[in-house]
C-alpha cells in the first residue's frame, strides 16, 4: 500500500490514546476518579492493588480463564461450523434456506439470559460429573450465538457474487458443485471473517453469561459474580481485568489471522 | 414472469416466502413438542426441563395465583414494565451520548484519534460480565440497569454514526462550500440527515442488547424485574411456568425491539434505508 514513514499524523494516532489511557490510570491511582464517581477504594480498588491480586492468585485465575476460553472456543468452533453448513445448504437451495435463515435471525434477538437456564436443565442427564455437564450446557449456549452470525454472513458470501460471475460459470458448463467450490466458496472467505468479528467478542460474552446459570462454579464470569457476592471487590476487579485481556487477546489473534489470510480482501 | 403466471395455485402458495416461514415455524414447534414428549417419558417433573407449548400457553391464561396476590401473567407484565422501562431509558441515553460523541469525533480529529481506539476496545471486552461490578459501585439496581444498557447502546451507535459521517461524498462538501454555507449549516442541512440511516443501523444492533442487559442485571439482585423473577422461578420460589413465560416473553421483546427500530426508521426516513445491512440482526 503506502510506504511506511513516520509522519506527524501517525505519531498523533498512537500518542493521543496512549496519553489518554495514562491520564486515566493516573487519575484512578491517585483517587481523583473515585471522587468523580463517588466511589471508594473498596468497591473501586486502585490499579496497583488489582495488579498485585492478579500476581498473587495467578494459578487460580488461569484455571478459570482456561474454563472460560475452552467453552468460548469450542462453542465458537461448533457454532461457526454449524452456521457455515446451514449457509451452504441454504445457498444450494435458496428458496427454503433463506426462510430458515430468517427464522435463525429471529433467534439472534433472544436474550442469552433466557437460553442459558434452558440448556442447563436440558443437559442434566448428560454426565454424572457436574463440571462436564455444565461445560456441555455452556458450550451449547455459545454455539447458538455463534451459529446465527456465521449462518447469515456465510450465506451472503455464497450468494452475493460479482455480477455475471455465475453466468460465466454456466457458460463454461460448470455444474452446481463446481460453481460452489470454485466460485461461491472463495467468495465466502471474507464474509467468514466478518462473521468471526461479531462472534469472537460474542462468544466470550455468552460464555461468561452462561456461567452465571451453570451448576458448576467455574469460569471468569462466574468468579466476578461470586467475588461480589462475597464482597471481595478487588478479586472481582482482577477477574474483570483478566476477562478484558482475554477478549482483546482473542480479537487480536483473529485480526492477525485475517490479515494473514485475506491480505486486503476485506469487505467494507 | 410469464411462466410463473401459469403455475397452479398451490405451487404459488408454496413459493411465497411467507409459506416458507410458516413451514419453518411449524417445523420448530414439532421439534419442541417431540422433545417435550421424550422428556415427559423419562422425567418425573418434565415441566422443569421442557414443558409442552400448550402447557405454557395454558399458564398464560390461567387465573390461578402463583404468589399471594398475582397470577403468572401479572407477575411477568408488572416486572417487565420495571425492566424494560430502565432498558428504554438506558437505550435513549446511550444512543444520544453515542451520537454526540460521533459528532465530536467528526468535528475534531484529536478527539477521534483519542477516543476511537477505546471504542474498538469496548467492542472487544465483555461488558455484560462487568454488570455485577457496576452494581457494586453504584449500589443501585435501577442505576446499574440504565448504565449497562447505555454502555451497550453507546458504542454501536457511535461507531456506525461516525461511519455515516465519513461516507459522505467529497463532492457534497464542495457543493456546500461553493454555496458559501457555514459549518453549522453544513451539519444541519447535510451531515446530520446523511447520518440518520447509519444511526439506525447502530440502534438496530443495540436494541436487543439493551433488553438482554437489563434482564441480566435483574438476576443479580432481588427487588423486582424480569430477571429477578426468572431466577426466583428457577429456584422454585414460584411456579416454573413463570420462568417459561419470561423466556418466551423476553425472546418476543428482543425480536420486537429490533422491528420497533425498523418501524421507527420507516417513519423517520422512509425510503432512505442504509443499504449496508448489518449481519448482527435480522434482515
Amino acid at each position: 500500500m503506502k510506504k511506511i514513514h513516520i509522519t506527524n499524523d501517525s505519531v498523533k494516532t498512537v500518542l493521543y490514546p496512549l496519553v489518554f489511557g495514562i491520564i486515566l490510570v493516573v487519575l484512578w491511582q491517585t483517587q481523583v476518579l473515585h471522587r468523580l464517581l463517588g466511589a471508594d477504594t473498596f468497591t473501586l480498588p486502585l490499579p496497583s492493588r488489582i495488579g498485585s491480586i492478579i500476581a498473587d492468585n495467578f494459578g487460580v485465575i488461569m484455571l478459570n480463564v482456561k474454563a472460560t476460553v475452552f467453552v468460548a472456543l469450542s462453542g465458537l468452533l461448533l457454532g461457526s461450523l454449524f452456521g457455515f453448513i446451514l449457509a451452504a445448504i441454504a445457498a444450494l437451495s435458496p428458496h427454503w434456506g433463506m426462510g430458515g435463515l430468517t427464522i435463525a435471525t429471529a433467534f439472534n434477538a433472544v436474550p442469552i439470559v433466557a437460553v442459558a437456564p434452558i440448556f442447563t436443565n436440558l443437559t442434566k442427564d448428560f454426565s454424572s460429573d457436574p463440571n462436564v455437564r455444565s461445560m456441555f450446557a455452556k458450550t451449547l449456549v455459545v454455539m447458538i450465538t455463534c451459529t446465527v452470525s456465521m449462518g447469515i454472513n456465510a450465506y451472503r458470501g455464497f450468494t452475493e457474487l460479482k455480477p455475471f460471475s455465475l453466468d460465466l460459470m454456466k457458460s463454461y458448463a460448470a455444474g452446481k458443485w463446481t460453481a460452489f467450490f470454485k466460485l461461491r466458496l472463495p467468495n465466502c472467505v471474507p464474509y467468514i471473517f466478518t462473521a468471526l468479528r461479531i462472534s469472537v467478542p460474542g462468544c466470550v460474552i455468552s460464555a461468561m453469561v452462561s456461567e452465571y446459570f451453570a451448576e458448576y462454579i467455574v469460569g471468569v464470569g462466574r468468579q466476578i459474580r461470586e467475588s461480589i457476592v462475597l464482597a471481595q471487590y478487588s478479586t472481582a476487579w482482577a477477574y474483570i481485568v483478566v476477562a478484558c485481556l482475554v477478549g482483546v487477546g482473542m480479537y487480536v489473534i483473529l485480526l492477525f489471522f485475517e490479515h494473514l489470510l485475506l491480505k486486503g480482501r476485506r469487505i467494507k | 414472469m410469464q411462466r410463473e403466471m401459469k403455475k397452479p395455485v398451490w405451487e404459488k402458495i408454496a413459493a411465497s416466502p411467507r409459506t416458507v416461514t410458516v413451514v419453518w415455524v411449524i417445523g420448530l414447534v414439532l421439534v419442541w413438542e417431540a422433545g417435550a414428549f421424550a422428556v415427559e417419558a423419562v422425567k418425573r417433573t418434565p415441566e422443569n426441563v421442557l414443558p409442552h407449548l400448550y402447557q405454557i400457553l395454558a399458564s398464560v391464561f390461567s387465573t390461578k395465583k402463583v404468589t399471594a396476590s398475582q397470577t403468572a401473567v401479572q407477575i411477568v407484565i408488572i416486572n417487565a414494565c420495571v425492566t424494560l422501562g430502565r432498558a428504554g431509558i438506558g437505550f435513549v441515553i446511550g444512543a444520544a451520548a453515542g451520537y454526540v460523541l460521533a459528532l465530536c469525533m467528526r468535528l475534531s480529529g484529536a478527539v477521534e484519534k483519542t477516543v476511537f481506539p477505546y471504542l474498538m476496545l469496548v467492542q472487544m471486552i465483555p461488558i455484560l460480565g462487568m454488570a455485577p461490578i457496576v452494581l457494586a459501585v453504584t449500589r443501585d439496581i435501577d442505576k446499574s440497569r440504565v448504565i449497562i444498557a447505555a454502555i451497550l447502546t453507546f458504542y454501536p451507535v457511535a461507531v456506525n454514526t461516525l461511519a455515516g459521517f465519513k461516507s459522505i461524498e467529497k463532492e457534497k462538501f464542495e457543493l456546500f462550500h461553493s454555496y458559501a454555507a457555514t459549518t453549522p449549516q453544513i451539519y444541519v442541512k447535510m451531515m446530520i440527515p446523511a447520518s440518520v440511516p447509519y444511526l439506525f443501523t447502530g440502534l438496530k444492533i443495540s436494541a436487543p442488547m439493551a433488553v438482554t442487559a437489563s434482564i441480566l442485571v435483574d438476576t443479580l439482585q432481588g427487588g423486582g424485574g424480569l430477571g429477578c423473577m426468572l431466577s426466583q422461578s428457577l429456584k422454585h420460589a414460584m411456579s416454573i411456568y413463570v420462568f417459561w413465560q419470561i423466556v418466551f416473553f423476553s425472546a418476543f421483546v428482543g425480536i420486537l425491539s429490533y422491528y420497533g427500530i425498523v418501524l421507527l426508521e420507516r417513519i423517520v426516513s422512509p425510503g432512505r434505508r442504509n443499504q449496508t445491512r448489518n449481519a448482527g440482526g435480522a434482515k
